[in-house]
């Protein structure tokens, strides 16, 4: 990825710099109650070490920026808007941060976890 | 304490608490339309406290709506048990989620309702722990709490219900009064736990709104009434300013307008109530942390709201006038500030009709010898563009509208006055500067009329704006609350944010095959706001040139030209 102010040189962000930003940007956004995986490997590994990466997945092969996210999101939500709600503010988050517009943030709803029976 | 916190008589006090002592579904009933009720009496306060542009910008009619989804669960409700209305209200609010705020204040509910159970009623005790379960569901839903939000709030206000229990509060009328004192208090601190609150000079929405839900009860069970908001601020756009040449009365010699951004969030109430004592015609305004004051006050202390205001703030813009003086016949205000072109007898003059300041600084350094202010939503009258047409001292005018619905004023105005008038029929902003760039005022008034109306078709105009209502029109869907996006006047696009709309209008409008996009942007947008989409069409059409320029228009936050 490369930044077009005229710098002297080129500025690279990485597409792992770009999943943290969406990580944390998540994991702040009200009803997301922690990170899915993709695989059951992820989700091994993801068990083991603690990865601020876990759950995003950023696609840069086209002009865009594409995010996906996998999430547990808390039960008893409404979890149509709790969904809108992280892809409004991880899309804002990253575009905020890098100046770079997000082309699509998609939000997989993985697991609910339920904290408390009603 | 605040204006805002209701107070009654000691006697009917006494006999509330009474009444009170156990909250039962009936009186929970009570208080959840009331706080619905209250809530959306207030909901424009609370939408105005956006800090500009996070994703959830409508919190008073998110919250609201959801309030109205709880309530008509149980609007039907024959139920007398605390403990059924409590989880219908859970329930209604969880189906009627609406934004972020929404849920929370769904999962509020829901913590309430689980602590309740079934039971019949509650004392006391049991509603401040039904407050506490409240705060550890609504902190559950999310990995990492953010403070000085309503998550916060909803903490201090458990907290002042379990204090008040320990300090022997026996009627759950004291557990409201403790939690409204506890959520006001705990709104104002906001902006210390979130910096971003402080940087934009307000305080939590979200939070601000759940007071609001808590004082309405309260007001409810003091017997008062919920139908008035307090204090009403309206977005900058909104605000008229009264006109100047209105009858002015003894006491209203100078009106003076100051624009501030306040070190802290401004307490609405006691800012009015201090203005009060200063003059009539008191107005506020708000918009991206911005305030807008205007007041009249008399001869001799017209400098008392500027002093007051500069104790609240920074202030960036202070506008003063003389209003007895006006009546005198001094010049309009609005005129000066805008360099418009001189014309002398046997040149061509040409008025423009500008929904903006902005825009009329366009105008002006185009060429526009007069302007009258109008638009959309403001059409002048045949009097104004008349009374403009006179005061220039040559006889050959060429009358710009600018809008489509002004294009018939303008042209009985040619039919009323013995001037040569030509209309040039301009339906938008960025048609009448089309026009402009081909206007010379010393040809022959013909040519140049057809030279300026041959210049219209070689720009496309996309004007940006809220739908008002959800329709379905030139094949186009649109939900009430959205970006739309018109093209040359017809309905082209609708899109759930303005930049989502803009990329849309742009690449419908064939942005690739332009040259140049200016983009006019609206009192409503903030500068850095115009920047950054700018910087958008910038990156998204690589080719195209991109011009910025304030056009202070209302209603349109952005207006496109596309050449």
């Amino acid at each position: 990825m490369t930044d077009d102010s005229p710098a002297p040189g080129r500025v690279l962000i990485s597409p792992r710099a770009i999943s943290t930003i969406a990580a944390q940007a998540a994991l702040r956004s009200y009803g997301v109650v922690g990170m899915g995986s993709r695989s059951l490997f992820d989700g091994l590994a993801g068990l083991v070490a603690h990865d601020p990466h876990q759950g995003v997945e950023i696609d840069t092969s086209g002009d865009d920026i594409v995010i996906d996210l996998y999430v547990v999101v808390e039960y008893g939500t409404r979890i149509s808007v709790v969904a809108s709600s992280v892809a409004h503010s991880v899309s804002y988050l990253v575009e905020r941060a890098l100046g770079m517009p997000v082309a699509a943030v998609n939000v997989h709803v993985q697991d609910l976890r339920v904290s408390d029976t009603d | 304490m605040t204006l805002t916190e209701p107070v009654i008589q000691a006697e009917l006090r006494f006999r509330l608490m009474e009444r009170y002592r156990r909250l039962d579904g009936l009186l929970l009933r009570l208080l959840a339309e009331a706080g619905a009720n209250w809530l959306r009496t207030n909901a424009a306060v609370v939408n105005s406290l956006n800090v500009f542009p996070v994703p959830d910008g409508d919190t008073g009619t998110n919250m609201t709506l959801t309030m109205q989804s709880a309530w008509a669960e149980i609007e039907s409700l024959p139920d007398r048990s605390l403990g059924k209305v409590a989880h219908a209200l859970a329930h209604g609010a969880l189906m009627g989620a609406r934004g972020n705020s929404g849920v929370i204040l769904s999962q509020l509910w829901r913590g309430f309702a689980r602590s309740i159970d079934d039971n019949y009623d509650a004392d006391a005790p049991a509603l401040a722990q039904a407050l506490a379960e409240a705060r550890d569901t609504a902190y559950k839903g999310v990995v990492r709490p953010v403070e000085g939000t309503i998550l916060t709030v909803s903490k201090d206000v458990a907290d002042a219900a379990a204090q008040a229990v320990e300090g022997g509060a026996d009627s759950s009328l004291e557990i409201l009064e403790a939690a409204v004192r506890a959520a006001d208090e705990s709104v104002q601190r906001t902006p210390e736990l979130l910096p971003v609150l402080k940087e934009a000079g307000v305080v939590d929405s979200g939070g601000k709104g759940l007071f609001f839900i808590l004082e309405g009860m309260l007001r409810a069970a003091y017997r008062l009434p919920l139908d008035r908001p307090l204090v009403s601020v309206q977005p900058l756009s909104e605000l008229a300013l009264a006109d100047a040449s209105e009858a002015i009365e003894p006491g209203q010699d100078w009106e003076v307008v100051v624009d501030f951004r306040p070190q802290q969030a401004l307490d609405v109430p006691a800012f009015y109530q201090r203005l009060e004592t200063m003059g009539t015609s008191i107005q506020v305004g708000e918009g991206d942390g911005l305030y807008r004051m205007h007041i009249h006050v008399p001869n001799a202390t017209e400098y008392e709201p500027i002093e007051y205001i500069r104790t609240l703030g920074t202030i960036t813009n202070v506008h003063m006038e003389n209003l007895m003086e006006q009546m005198a016949g001094g010049p309009k205000a609005a005129d000066r500030s805008v360099p418009l072109a001189k014309v002398e007898q046997g040149q061509i003059a040409v008025i423009a009709v500008s929904p903006g300041p902005g825009l009329s600084r366009v105008f002006g350094s185009l060429g526009v010898a007069a302007l009258v202010e109008g638009g959309q939503t403001m059409n002048p009258s045949t009097q104004e563009i008349l009374g403009a047409l006179e005061s220039l001292p040559t006889d050959d005018i060429l009358i710009l509208p600018n809008n489509e619905n002004i294009l018939l004023t303008a042209r009985q105005v040619a039919e009323l006055t013995t001037k040569r008038v030509r209309v040039i029929p301009t339906t938008s902003v960025p048609q009448g500067v089309a026009a402009m760039l081909a206007h010379d005022p010393n040809g022959d008034p013909s040519q140049v009329a057809s030279a300026m109306e041959a210049a219209l078709p070689h720009v496309r105009t996309a004007e940006m704006t809220l739908a008002t209502r959800s329709v379905g029109l030139d094949g186009v869907s649109v939900r009430e609350g959205q970006t739309i996006g018109l093209l040359d006047g017809q309905l082209a696009v609708s899109g759930d944010s303005l930049e989502a709309a803009l990329l849309a209008i742009l690449q419908k409008a064939d942005a690739g095959t332009a040259e140049l996009v200016t983009v006019y942007y609206g009192a409503d947008l903030a500068a850095a706001e115009a920047e950054r989409l700018g910087d958008i069409i910038r990156r998204a059409w690589p080719n195209l040139e991109v011009e910025l320029h304030e056009g202070g228009q209302p209603h349109y936050p952005l207006i496109l030209s596309i050449e």
